[in-house]
């Protein structure tokens, strides 16, 4: 016999059972046996009283059952007024335990926030520190730019001024008798030149 | 074919046109006298009047060849091949240029680059002196101005160092 068969043989065998206890207790749910009544106690002999003696013992027992009740009503009332007492004292403990633990609780999250809050803060001065660095020095990198193009700017307004002021001054009266020999060494240093273009000029228009 | 040598008054294309016109006239003339002298037998009038560089120029040309009228036929053609094939530049001065710097200059143009080149002379004030040349495309320009305006950035340099 294997696992498998004897699980399934305890499974029928537990469902019998279920079944037979399910079974009594559909019988006794719908079929309920009459409950039974109480053995009577053993008749006591009545015994026959004088009606005086009867109001005197009934009077007596009155009395003392009210004296029962008020020393129960008393007592009841101390009971109640220590046990409210004690309650209040309690509640107040209870109520100073949480006030204080939330307050605790208040004031760790305050410190937290305000920690982080600092953490906050000192990142947010540390990047406008160097923000305003970084500014500073492109700051200061156009300015020196811009003073160098004003420099170039009023250097070449300069050269232009003084050239325009020297071909204005120089143009007239030109007294080319005291340049001849000038002109003379010019054209020798260039003689190279002029047979090269000359040449190269007539060679093309043969071509 | 002989080439005749241009004297140094004649210098640009123009002075050649002018000559050529003036050796035409000459020739006009020496055909004419030459042929009223074979027929008539009557003197030679007067030869029109030329210029010294025309002068020049026959004189130079009968000492190399016979003065005929082939000979002077042949001048007239030179002076048309001139025209037509000489090298040309132009040079600009700062002022106008004198008759002998115009010469010498002329003179060592013919004596350097080539001997039939053509050189026709201008002026511009505003070069304030040496020269600018011109041949076909090229440009030398050696002026002062040039100069002036290639050197203009020293201009502050110079003046900071004052």
């Amino acid at each position: 016999m294997d696992y498998l068969q004897i699980f399934l043989l305890f499974n029928v065998f537990a469902m019998g059972v279920l079944a037979a206890v399910a079974v009594r207790h559909a019988y006794a749910h719908f079929r309920p046996k009459e409950p039974e009544s109480p053995k009577l106690i053993a008749n006591v002999p009545q015994v026959q009283l004088p009606p005086m003696v009867r109001g005197r013992l009934v009077k007596e027992a009155e009395q003392h059952f009210l004296q029962q009740l008020d020393q129960s009503v008393t007592d009841l009332q101390k009971d109640l007024r220590a046990t409210s007492v004690q309650m209040n004292k309690q509640l107040e403990q209870l109520g100073t335990a949480v006030a204080i633990s939330e307050k605790g609780r208040y004031a760790s999250m305050l410190e937290d926030l305000r920690k982080r809050t600092q953490i906050a803060l000192s990142a947010a001065q540390a990047e406008l520190d160097q923000h305003q660095v970084e500014l500073k020095a492109q700051m200061a990198q156009a300015v020196v730019a811009e003073q160098q193009l004003l420099i170039k700017q009023i250097d070449a307004k300069l050269a232009d001024a003084v050239a325009s002021f020297l071909t204005e001054a120089l143009q007239h009266n030109v007294d080319l008798g005291s340049q001849s020999e000038y002109l003379v060494d010019l054209l020798n240093q260039h003689k190279e030149d002029f047979k090269r273009e000359v040449t190269g000029g007539e060679a093309a228009a043969t071509k | 074919m002989v080439k005749p040598q241009l004297p140094s008054s004649v210098s640009s294309p123009q002075d050649l046109a002018a000559l050529t016109l003036e050796v035409h006239g000459y020739l006009r003339w020496f055909a004419h006298a030459s042929v009223k002298k074979r027929v008539t037998g009557a003197a030679i009038s007067q030869p029109p009047e030329l210029s010294p560089g025309a002068t020049e120029l026959i004189r130079d040309w009968a000492a190399k060849q016979q003065l005929t009228q082939a000979g002077l036929d042949e001048l007239v053609k030179a002076l048309e091949d001139f025209k037509q094939n000489a090298p040309s530049l132009t040079v600009t001065l700062a002022a106008p240029v004198p008759g002998d710097l115009k010469e010498k200059l002329v003179t060592w143009f013919r004596q350097n680059v080539a001997p039939d080149i053509l050189v026709t002379f201008r002026f511009n004030a505003t070069l304030l002196g040496g020269m600018v040349v011109n041949y076909g495309s090229r440009i030398f320009d050696w002026s002062f101005r040039r100069q002036i305006l290639a050197a203009r950035h020293k201009f502050p340099e110079v003046l900071r160092n004052v």
